[in-house]
């Protein structure tokens, strides 16, 4: 057996070998005062690129927004989520798959094909520059996939143990909160760094509904350094997407080691 | 009893999510624009939009690249590696499979923006691969002579962490007695995989494939990133051509049309999973 | 049931909102202390977030008691567009005074956007002695009225580089007649310095209207069609010989290698990044293209050239086949509008009325290294010792034509793109502007073309 093993190691070595190739170039165009567009040993090292965009109108603000505006939406979809994936999993409803079908569609339409009528339905409601508005409708958006999910986890946590409660004279808000959310911790862990990451990543919703320039998150910020008419600063660039990558990378880390070293996504995806 | 847990959903789904999709529903019947005389008073046009759609050969195009760039990069780009790399990890040790496994999903943790430019660096003629395929005289243009399989590359890159996290799970749900009784009665590992393991996780296949099958539909931010539709629009898949119709030339009616057919072409593939789902059962 | 009818109930209020919303008719702002000012901001670009905050502080100071709020957006040309007329949608969040390209001011105005502000300029004297009359077709619409206060212009035609001429036996005060003499100059160059690409001009998907206006249009209305839109007759002229022939210099250019690679015209960053340095470097002979370059080669620039201004030449295009006028030239440009829905339009009116006096019109077109709109600012000898080509970019404008911006020259001019790119990659004229002919015809009504 010592064959195939040395091949699916290699196989594997290879993998991430591809994997990690496209991630150089932003280490080393970081720290080249003269980046190009391959990654190599900078020939004249520097920091200078992170010393450029170490400020607070720069580097600073727009994470700030993108911290709130993200960990805002992850904390609104899962708790909405949660909420809707007691009944879903917990009662025989009729409609529970049309449902659960139905809203899954909806992320297959990428969300500029939405925004006008939101624009419009942010002006009524007096939502549009509200970092508020904002991290509700991205919370809205991410529902789809974070009830689906929430479900599946809920689903894996037998019955039996609220039964239980219930014979105790627990209420069903009270059996979710002490018996089958401590239960669902790493799965909710799961759902809302999925939120956080893809709200941390979206450009079009905030650029458009929000005006004011110290409003913007990272997301839109980053945009800055492409140049239209110019030459695009690639050092800083490189060095701005290292600063921009670090929240969630920082984040996926820590909670993958809280959840025993596997970001497990154990019963998510199940029909 | 149920209504109430519901009801944060049903708001926020009906207002931001429904409310808009049904507007473009009834937008794809008008002349609506951003600018112009259509801006100011928008007419009810009937199916003019959905005829100019069907007969565009813009449309057609558009409609073909996005069902090969679906079906190339997520069903089997992320699905088949990310089964191929959750099996491979299975019994590995943890050094190998950290490593793996941190480096797969870094790429899916990068915020788009950064994924797509450090995929265009990557790629471009003057970008690490060259440089590399240089050394063996191979270099080219990757975004410009093959831009299809750059794209799909680009998306298997960005998205087949999200298929092996889900595969890893369910492997590990697996009873090992039952692979274990195959080995006994001299099955090799491919046969293993086929017969055993296979069946007890088709469901999570399917379901995956279904999730994977609509977030690659709406990709959008790494085409325009890495070709903007080009070139000679070999990438435009629809959500490029829809925006490029919506924002770039004003005709919003037109464009939802367009997005329409987008969802519909996701409910299409959906449909299929989910009738491959009772037909297993 | 209860339930489910509750459910219903929701979730029908949840669905109508928002298309209520869009019914429109929400109520203009009307806040007449404070007006809103939207314009582009960016790093490619930061010369009119320094502007506008300088006009700010002077009109509140003379205007006491009303605050100019500037709302930058930060964004690339299209997308600055699409977020513009989204917030212009809603009367609510609609500018006040909006940075306006002239391209979009006949779409804006037909959209009821803009507000027409004839009576404010005409009691203005310096609009009536001191602005260029050519250039206020810049904000001028289809029916008549003035919506915009142009800013500044630009032209465009030819720079070369006189160290590459020179080696290639090529005279340095270059006066190119016809298109073959421009092509001839680009075969010399291919055959003496191989190394260098003989000519670049806006080519391939990504340059969009780039390509469209400064390659295809330029080279349509030196042809003898001229006309890409015939004011006359108020048709569209599609197909035409000329623009054949337009997409046949293309294919000349493309097929013998004079211009930049297909691959390097497709690639959605080459044009702004490897470009302007390849032209620094001297790697490229000519460039067909605007004349705001200076201010990219300036110190402090993006691409800070010291000598560029000494090695590089400019002259005009040619007419196809040296037919008059002899020369073509395009003019754009920017402008400064007033909302439609201001709650204060007088106010609107004196911060544009400020902000492109004779001392602030030099200023932007000074920083931005556009050519003036007013009489006295063209004197402003800042201009010259900025850029040493700015006169002879300012003469252009004597013969200058502006495009037929109507409300549908955005798809016309999309597909000139799709023509144009076709032919980039490989296509035949002929087919290409076949194809051109008929989304044209498409995309504006079969009533309203004509061949030419």
């Amino acid at each position: 057996m010592r064959g195939p093993r040395l091949v699916v190691n290699l196989v594997l070595l290879v993998v991430a070998v591809l994997f990690v190739a496209p991630l150089l170039w932003l280490v080393t165009a970081s720290f080249d005062t003269h980046g190009g567009l391959a990654a190599k040993v900078p020939g004249e090292a520097t920091l200078g690129n992170f010393g450029q965009i170490l400020n607070w109108e720069v580097g600073g603000r727009p994470l700030v927004n993108g911290l709130l505006i993200s960990s805002g939406t992850a904390i609104i979809a899962v708790v909405v989520a949660v909420l809707a994936a007691y009944p879903l999993s917990r009662f025989q409803l009729r409609f529970r798959r049309p449902f659960l079908y139905t809203i899954l569609f909806t992320t297959g339409l990428p969300v500029t094909a939405i925004m006008v009528p939101v624009y419009g339905l942010f002006v009524r409601l007096s939502l549009v520059d509200s970092l508020w508005g904002t991290t509700v409708f991205l919370a809205a958006t991410a529902l789809p996939m974070a009830i689906w999910m929430c479900k599946n986890f809920m689903d894996g946590i037998p019955i039996s143990l609220e039964e239980a409660a219930w014979v105790d004279g627990a209420s069903s808000l009270q059996a979710l909160r002490s018996i089958v959310l401590p239960l669902m911790a790493p799965g909710v862990a799961v759902v809302g760094i999925f939120t956080f990451i893809t709200a941390w990543g979206n450009f079009f919703v905030p650029f458009v509904l929000l005006l004011d320039p110290d409003k913007m998150p990272a997301s839109v910020g980053i945009f800055s350094f492409f140049g239209q008419n110019g030459l695009v600063a690639y050092g800083q660039l490189a060095a701005y997407s290292i600063l921009y990558t670090a929240p969630v990378l920082g984040l996926y880390l820590v909670v993958s080691r809280w959840l025993g070293g596997g970001f497990s996504m154990a019963g998510a995806v199940k029909a | 009893m149920w209504l109430p847990p519901l009801a944060p959903s049903i708001v926020l789904l009906g207002l931001f999510v429904a409310g808009p999709i049904l507007w473009c529903f009834y937008a794809a019947f008008t002349n609506s624009a951003l600018s112009g005389i259509s801006a100011r008073r928008p007419k009810f046009v009937g199916i003019d939009n959905f005829t100019t759609a069907f007969t565009s050969s813009d449309v057609a195009s558009s409609l073909w690249l996005t069902v090969v760039f679906v079906l190339l990069s997520a069903v089997v780009g992320q699905n088949g590696l990310g089964i191929l790399l959750a099996v491979f990890l299975q019994q590995r040790g943890k050094l190998l499979r950290g490593i793996v496994g941190t480096v797969v999903v870094a790429a899916w943790v990068l915020p788009e923006v950064v994924a797509a430019f450090a995929i265009y660096a990557f790629l471009n003629a003057q970008g690490t691969l060259n440089e590399v395929l240089g050394w063996f005289g191979m270099g080219q243009n990757w975004l410009y002579t093959a831009p299809m399989l750059a794209v799909v590359l680009a998306n298997i890159w960005r998205g087949t962490a999200f298929s092996m996290l889900v595969y890893q799970a369910a492997l590990s749900e697996v009873p090992s007695d039952l692979v274990e009784a195959a080995q006994v009665d001299g099955a090799g590992p491919l046969r293993r995989f086929w017969h055993v393991v296979l069946p007890v996780i088709r469901r999570t296949v399917v379901t995956n494939l279904m999730l994977i099958t609509l977030q690659t539909l709406g990709v959008f931010g790494l085409i325009y990133v890495l070709t903007a539709g080009g070139p000679d629009n070999k990438t435009r898949t629809l959500p490029l051509l829809m925006y490029e119709q919506a924002f770039k030339f004003g005709q919003i009616g037109y464009g939802t049309a367009i997005a329409l057919v987008l969802l519909v072409l996701g409910a299409v593939f959906s449909l299929v999973y989910i009738r491959s789902l009772k037909a297993e059962v | 049931m209860r339930a489910r009818t509750i459910a219903a109930g929701l979730a029908v209020a949840a669905l109508t909102l928002p298309l209520a919303a869009c019914g429109g008719g929400d109520a203009a702002s009307g806040d007449a202390k404070t007006i809103k000012i939207v314009y582009r901001n960016y790093s490619d670009f930061p010369q009119m977030d320094t502007f506008m905050k300088s006009v700010k502080k002077e009109f509140e100071a003379a205007n006491p008691g009303i605050t100019a709020q500037l709302t930058p957006v930060s964004s690339l040309d299209s997308d600055y567009l699409a977020k513009v007329q989204l917030m212009q949608r809603s009367p609510s969040t609609a500018p006040d005074v909006l940075f306006e390209d002239s391209f979009n001011v006949n779409a804006d105005a037909a959209a009821g956007y803009l507000l027409p502000i004839d009576d404010y300029l005409n009691k203005w004297p310096d609009w009536n002695s001191q602005f260029i009359p050519t250039t206020k077709q810049a904000g001028r619409a289809v029916d008549g009225k003035t919506y915009a206060v142009p800013m500044g212009t630009d032209s465009r035609g030819l720079w070369f580089n006189k160290d590459v001429f020179a080696k290639a036996g090529l005279p340095t005060d270059w006066q190119p007649r016809t298109w073959n003499d421009v092509l001839d100059a680009a075969r010399k160059i291919k055959q003496t310095q191989p190394d260098v690409e003989p000519m670049y001009m806006p080519l391939g998907k990504p340059a969009a209207e780039a390509m469209s206006m400064q390659s295809l249009e330029m080279l349509l209305y030196g042809t003898p069609t001229k006309d890409l839109y015939d004011e006359k007759a108020g048709k569209w002229v599609a197909p035409s010989k000329g623009f054949e022939d337009a997409l046949g210099y293309v294919q000349t250019v493309m097929k013998e290698n004079l211009a930049q690679t297909a691959a390097q015209a497709e690639d959605t960053q080459w044009a702004q990044t490897q470009m302007p340095l390849l032209m620094s470097q001297g790697k490229i002979g000519f460039m067909m293209d605007g004349g705001w370059y200076a201010r990219y080669w300036e110190p402090g620039g993006v691409a800070p050239w010291a000598d560029w201004s000494k090695t590089l030449g400019t002259t005009k295009f040619p007419t196809q086949n040296g037919q008059a006028p002899g020369n073509v030239t395009l003019s754009g440009g920017w402008t400064l509008a007033v909302g439609a829905s201001t709650g204060n339009a007088d106010a609107s009116v004196k911060f544009i009325q400020t902000a492109l006096n004779k001392e602030n019109s030099a200023a932007i077109d000074v920083a931005c290294s556009w050519l003036p709109v007013r009489e006295d600012v063209k004197a402003d000898s800042r201009l010259a010792q900025k850029d040493p080509t700015e006169p002879f970019w300012s003469s252009l404008v004597s013969f200058t034509r502006y495009r037929p911006t109507l409300p549908e020259y955005p798809q016309v001019s999309n597909a000139m793109d799709v023509a144009g790119d076709s032919v980039v990659n490989g296509g035949e004229p002929a087919k290409a502007a076949q194809q051109f002919a008929q989304d044209v015809s498409k995309a504006v009504g079969a009533d309203k073309v004509k061949t030419g």
